[in-house]
């Protein structure tokens, strides 16, 4: 890949910018995942910062089972993200529903609006699980030689 | 005790709750209530009685009639249920919005959920299901079968785990 | 769109085709909020009809996830109608266990409360700082229950865990830190002026209008309105304890705050109550599958206030109606009547004072001046930031404590 993708990638990796969203969830999964930026797990170490704007961000961190009257807006939300972009489910409800699956004013998981990049399930997720589920994201984003930026030749693109 | 006091001074007041009273335990005292009669026996309730607490108000669907218990609270902690009972096919209450403005968020539930008709409630959003929802849907009717419902998920398989 | 501070509002993108209600709609007369609408329902899942599809036991799970802060409080709630309507009684030590869980619950809560006010007007090393300490009983929790959050500890007929002497000594020893820790905060709270500044005064909720409209809880009690279900009405163990119901007079955002702070501290003394006083015997007696036709209608007090639960039964192993009246219903009734009149820059803490769920903070605001047709969106993360410099303008900053605290290493 080019020198410019690359230092994005760089960039991405460093510091990806994420934005949470919550479509109907009980709130225990969003309570975690603030968690984990507080000092205790301090998901900030891996320079992840919460934005507040769909538009600067490149992870959509999203929790609940979709309920019918946040399904368009999520859908909206991940439209106005640039690409690339991820999404990250945490929780059970996210990954399928969980204990709200078949409730007659739930989707059933975010994948059934919007695709989904990482599962995290548990109920809640923990900040451990959340971190865990970060850092596999930000390694599926490195690029596979592993080489700083300005060590690329710049010879293939 | 508490209950057995409060199950008395009601009947006093109005002689056609005896034998429609029951005391479970401690603190908690059940009634029916005849429709036509549960304006008056709030009233009482809320201005004469000490019942300045309204817990909610339960919807129920017993089959040929729809019924409303309004669970109502004395500050001693005694809880009384009044349940009253409506035709189905003309399910119609009085609002106690005057005397509970929470009663507001309670009785949209019961147009909602159970299809009533709450006579007086201010127009305002409902609650609690979307904008949308088809009218004549009501999910906590007995008869109400989920598949009547458009599926909420209208994506297609290709589309997960992208 | 600029204010009379100078300071941008950002708007966020228009969408014709959204199709969300707004949950606020708030009405300006320049800073001053002249009228506040507020929709509900966002968060409706239709729990209580899937309740009636699935057994008791399957019932605990679900309801323990109406709410992801008060799960203990929904489920011990249900099941105590439950156990009344099966005529169950419920072994001492089980009752004992149950009420622990619940005290080390109103621990959690209040805490994360405390944080997200500091959040909300700036202050945000209280966040930081009450959110390591909530980790304690967090650690706690998990190491008693299996969880963080959602502990599964009812089951009908009494709880599904006992508690060995070790834990229980593990109980006494993060309750020392914790009220050490919590002293401290009162302290912040009573002293740290610009944390004060930005509560006092705020939200109002005369005693009368308290009653009128129905507020519970902290929320209710900081307007001197003295009712605690857990004194008034009580249930599992409360009636052997000792302790007093925390009331403030001041009427406003400061007056939650200390409630909340204060019952802290009734908190730890009932938990060594509980501890001191935990009877011998079994946790659980057997139950039937099948629960006798029957009503009950159960209260507890939960960390926001009065929860409530009406369970029908049947005579099958499926409940015939269960129906939740959570606590943050009746408060965010009352939202509305504390938004009037305020400044807009209190609209968050105004809202995080009733101790809503946090999903209010991502729902849909917006805002339109008087006599205008056409309202704008924001976003909650707007108004909070707008909010923290309005007041900044007029000299009540937190920026210099969070500097201090950071620097000197101690909140």
């Amino acid at each position: 890949m080019g020198i410019v993708s690359r230092l994005v990638t760089w960039a991405r990796i460093k510091s990806p910018w994420i934005v949470h969203f919550n479509t109907g969830a009980c709130n225990a999964c969003d309570i975690e995942i603030i968690a984990a930026l507080t000092p205790h797990y301090d998901v900030e170490r891996f320079g992840v910062l919460l934005k507040g704007t769909p538009r600067h961000a490149d992870v959509l961190v999203c929790s609940g089972p979709v309920t019918r009257q946040i399904k368009n807006r999520l859908v909206r939300i991940y439209q106005q993200m640039a690409e690339p972009k991820f999404v990250l489910a945490v929780g059970t409800c996210s990954c399928s529903g969980g204990v709200f699956n078949g409730c007659y004013n739930v989707g059933g998981g975010i994948d059934t609006a919007i695709p989904v990049s990482i599962y995290i399930p548990g109920c809640p997720a923990s900040p451990n699980a959340i971190i865990d589920g970060v850092v596999k994201l930000l390694k599926t984003l490195e690029p596979a030689d592993d080489a700083a930026p300005e060590a690329a030749t710049g010879t293939g693109s | 005790m508490a209950e057995e006091a409060l199950q008395q001074e009601l009947v006093a007041a109005f002689p056609f709750l005896a034998g429609a009273l029951r005391a479970p335990r401690a603190r908690r005292v059940f009634a029916e209530v005849p429709a036509g009669k549960a304006t008056e026996v709030i009233t009482h309730l809320v201005t004469t009685a000490g019942f300045t607490i309204l817990c909610t108000i339960t919807g129920l669907d017993l089959g040929d009639t729809l019924a409303a218990l309004y669970h109502l609270a004395r500050e001693n902690g005694v809880v009384l249920t009044l349940s009253v009972a409506v035709p189905k096919a003309k399910p119609v209450l009085k609002t106690i919005t005057g005397f509970f403005p929470a009663a507001d968020c309670y009785e949209r539930e019961l147009v909602d959920l159970l299809g009533f008709e709450i006579e007086g409630l201010a127009p305002g959003n409902r609650y609690p299901l979307p904008d949308g929802w088809p009218p004549g849907q009501f999910p906590l009717r007995k008869d109400w079968k989920q598949e009547s419902l458009d599926p909420i998920t209208d994506m297609t398989m290709e589309h997960r785990n992208g | 769109m600029a204010d009379s501070c100078g300071v941008k509002i950002p708007i966020g993108p228009q969408h014709p085709a959204l199709k969300e209600p707004e949950s606020f709609l708030l009405t300006l007369n320049g800073e001053t909020i002249t009228d506040a609408g507020v929709r509900l329902g966002y968060n409706h899942r239709g729990i209580e009809k899937a309740c009636e599809g699935r057994s008791y036991i399957q019932d605990i799970y679900l309801l323990e996830r109406v709410c992801g802060i008060c799960s203990h409080s929904h489920s011990t709630c249900f099941i105590q109608a439950v156990e009344e309507i099966a005529g169950l009684e419920i072994p001492k030590r089980g009752l004992y266990i149950r009420t622990l869980v619940a005290e080390l619950e109103r621990i959690h809560s209040h805490l994360l409360w405390l944080g997200v006010a500091g959040h909300e007007v700036g202050f945000d090393t209280l966040l930081m700082y009450t959110w390591r300490d909530r980790e304690v009983v967090m650690d706690l929790l998990a190491a008693l229950t299996g969880n963080r959050v959602n502990y599964a500890m009812n089951t009908v007929g009494g709880v599904r865990r006992d508690f060995t002497a070790d834990q229980l000594q593990d109980v006494l020893k993060a309750t020392d830190i914790l009220e050490d820790r919590t002293k401290h905060y009162i302290g912040v709270a009573t002293e740290e002026i610009t944390f004060v500044q930005r509560l006092t005064g705020v939200g109002k909720l005369s005693h009368d209008d308290a009653i009128r409209l129905g507020a519970v809880g902290p929320t209710a009690r900081a307007s001197k309105v003295e009712r605690d279900v857990r004194r008034d009405d009580p249930y599992a163990a409360y009636a052997e304890l000792e302790f007093n119901v925390a009331t403030s007079d001041t009427c406003d955002v400061y007056g939650r705050a200390v409630v909340r702070l204060v019952e802290l501290m009734e908190t730890y003394k009932m938990i060594r109550q509980l501890v001191r006083n935990m009877p011998d015997g079994p946790v659980a007696v057997k139950a039937p599958r099948k629960i006798p036709a029957g009503e009950a209608l159960s209260r507890y007090e939960a960390p926001r206030g009065e929860d409530i639960h009406y369970v029908r039964a049947n005579g099958t192993d499926k409940p015939e109606r269960v129906k939740v009246r959570a606590p943050t219903l009746a408060n965010v009734q009352v939202v509305s009547h504390m938004l009037k009149d305020g400044n807009l820059a209190d609209m968050p803490i105004v809202i995080a004072a009733i101790d809503p769920c946090f999903s209010c903070t991502d729902r849909k605001i917006s805002l339109r001046t008087a006599g205008s047709a056409t309202a704008q969106p924001v976003t909650w993360e707007d108004l909070r930031l707008r909010g923290i410099a309005w007041h900044r303008a007029r000299g009540i900053d937190c920026t210099r404590v969070n500097r201090r605290i950071a620097e000197g290493g101690r909140a």
